[in-house]
């Protein structure tokens, strides 16, 4: 195996070009998998020495740029400005341990694409796009269409992430991440993902996914559009969990069983919107 | 085959001239090349923390830390923790508490309660078990070793 630190991402993605090469960032997933003989890459290219792919900056459109090599503690401790920050910085803060989010970042988290992690399920419910680098030069995918399967993607070879872009829902809007997880640290048994706008009672705009339970992390228009408008009443946010639910095919695994994970949904989602509601309510105020 | 690489790795102050391969983790470098055995090899999956050391002073798995990543970054292991001879507070307060039983896991601890009270000098008990959430203790000593946590807080650096 041959390791490389190259200092432009365009050296980087002509290296990843090559069969067999890998990109490393923080090697919390890869390094793991090599120590298990899962994976043995035939070069490693360390994102390490690129200038600036570690940058977190909100702007002026309110949007959050999050820089691939950004740790997860580094945007676990980020001052969220909109919705669609909060969540993705609370789920930040959700992954494994503090050893853990000291290296691993998001754009290796995300590469990874395993339907469990955190990352995956919050950018895909705050409509973030993955800003993506290659040959060809650089290239946005909206993170809906950027996971493909179980730890598979749009990239393609010779192409890296290099950022994430959060837009910030609408305004006023809040949002909350929850994860059920058997011990703290581990990845998802479920997770549920909500970003919620109210006025005067009535629910404005909504944003939902769930992960951990089917290849990709999964939307459902219905089921926003079921809670819009509405007063989330018991009813909207069941059959909205129920619209979710049918969208889902999940695993069975050490974790838990499909069936179980199945059960898991609507009482996670009720907890991620009501938590969303209760903070946009009181930011209202 | 793997290249095999010559670095200088910054260890405890020191500077390591060093070969491996690239495959090679910090942890293995540390205890097969360095002989320095304090970090552990637990699980070699990131999920134990008994391979923890700082990286320019933030705890990481040195079992998920290429050798060849290092870089430039200052390492600290247990070994380094120290000074003149004397333990460190949290050494001394993981003793005085009975907090060590198979001592496995305890260089790890060591080094995460390090990084903490240097980030935050009187942690109280929900922060300490936040710092330590990623290391396991099979003899599950917890207890006393929240204890200690909290005893070597109380002591001037």
């Amino acid at each position: 195996m041959r390791f490389s630190a190259p200092e432009t991402i365009a050296e980087a993605a002509a290296l990843l070009r090559e069969d067999g090469a890998r990109c490393l960032s923080g090697g919390q997933s890869l390094v793991a998998m090599m120590n298990a003989d899962l994976v043995t890459p035939s070069t490693l290219v360390s994102l390490r020495r690129i200038r600036g792919l570690d940058r977190i900056e909100t702007g002026a459109d309110g949007r959050l740029t999050i820089g691939a090599m950004a740790t997860h503690a580094r945007v676990a401790r980020h001052a969220s400005a909109s919705a669609g920050a909060e969540l993705v910085i609370a789920a930040a803060g959700t992954i494994g341990h503090p050893a853990i989010r000291n290296q691993g970042t998001i754009g290796g988290s995300i590469a990874h694409a395993d339907p469990a992690a955190d990352y995956p399920t919050a950018i895909t419910c705050a409509d973030a796009s993955v800003v993506i680098a290659g040959a060809a030069g650089e290239r946005r995918v909206a993170a809906a269409d950027f996971f493909k399967g179980f730890y598979e993607t749009a990239l393609e070879p010779g192409e890296i992430v290099i950022a994430v872009e959060v837009p910030p829902g609408a305004p006023g809007a809040r949002a909350h991440y929850e994860k059920f997880a058997l011990i703290d640290g581990d990845f998802a048994v479920v997770s549920a993902a909500a970003i919620i706008g109210m006025e005067n009672g009535r629910c404005t705009f909504a944003r939902l996914a769930i992960g951990a339970c089917a290849a990709v992390p999964v939307r459902s228009a219905a089921a926003e559009e079921r809670i819009v408008g509405t007063d989330l009443d018991d009813e909207a946010v069941r059959e909205a969990a129920d619209l979710l639910v049918q969208c889902c095919d999940p695993l069975d695994d050490f974790r838990g069983s499909a069936s179980y994970r199945l059960k898991l949904v609507p009482r996670l989602l009720r907890r991620a919107i009501g938590s969303a509601r209760q903070k946009a309510e009181r930011a209202r105020v | 085959m793997s290249d095999i690489h010559v670095h200088e790795l910054n260890v405890n102050g020191e500077a390591h001239e060093v070969r491996f391969a690239a495959t090679a983790t910090l942890l293995d470098i540390l205890r097969q090349q360095l002989g320095m055995t304090g970090a552990k090899r637990g699980c070699n999956q990131g999920v134990c923390g008994a391979c923890t050391v700082l990286l320019d002073g933030a705890p990481v798995r040195s079992c998920l830390t290429l050798a060849a990543n290092v870089g430039e970054r200052q390492v600290m292991t247990v070994e380094g923790v120290q000074k003149d001879g004397m333990l460190s507070r949290v050494q001394q307060a993981l003793l005085d508490s009975g907090a060590v039983q198979c001592g496995f896991c305890t260089p790890g601890i060591v080094i995460a309660l390090e990084a903490l009270l240097r980030e935050r000098p009187m942690p109280d008990a929900d922060e300490i078990r936040h710092a330590l959430s990623g290391n396991l203790c099979r003899c599950s000593g917890y207890v006393k070793i929240v204890e200690a946590a909290v005893k070597a807080a109380g002591v001037a650096p």
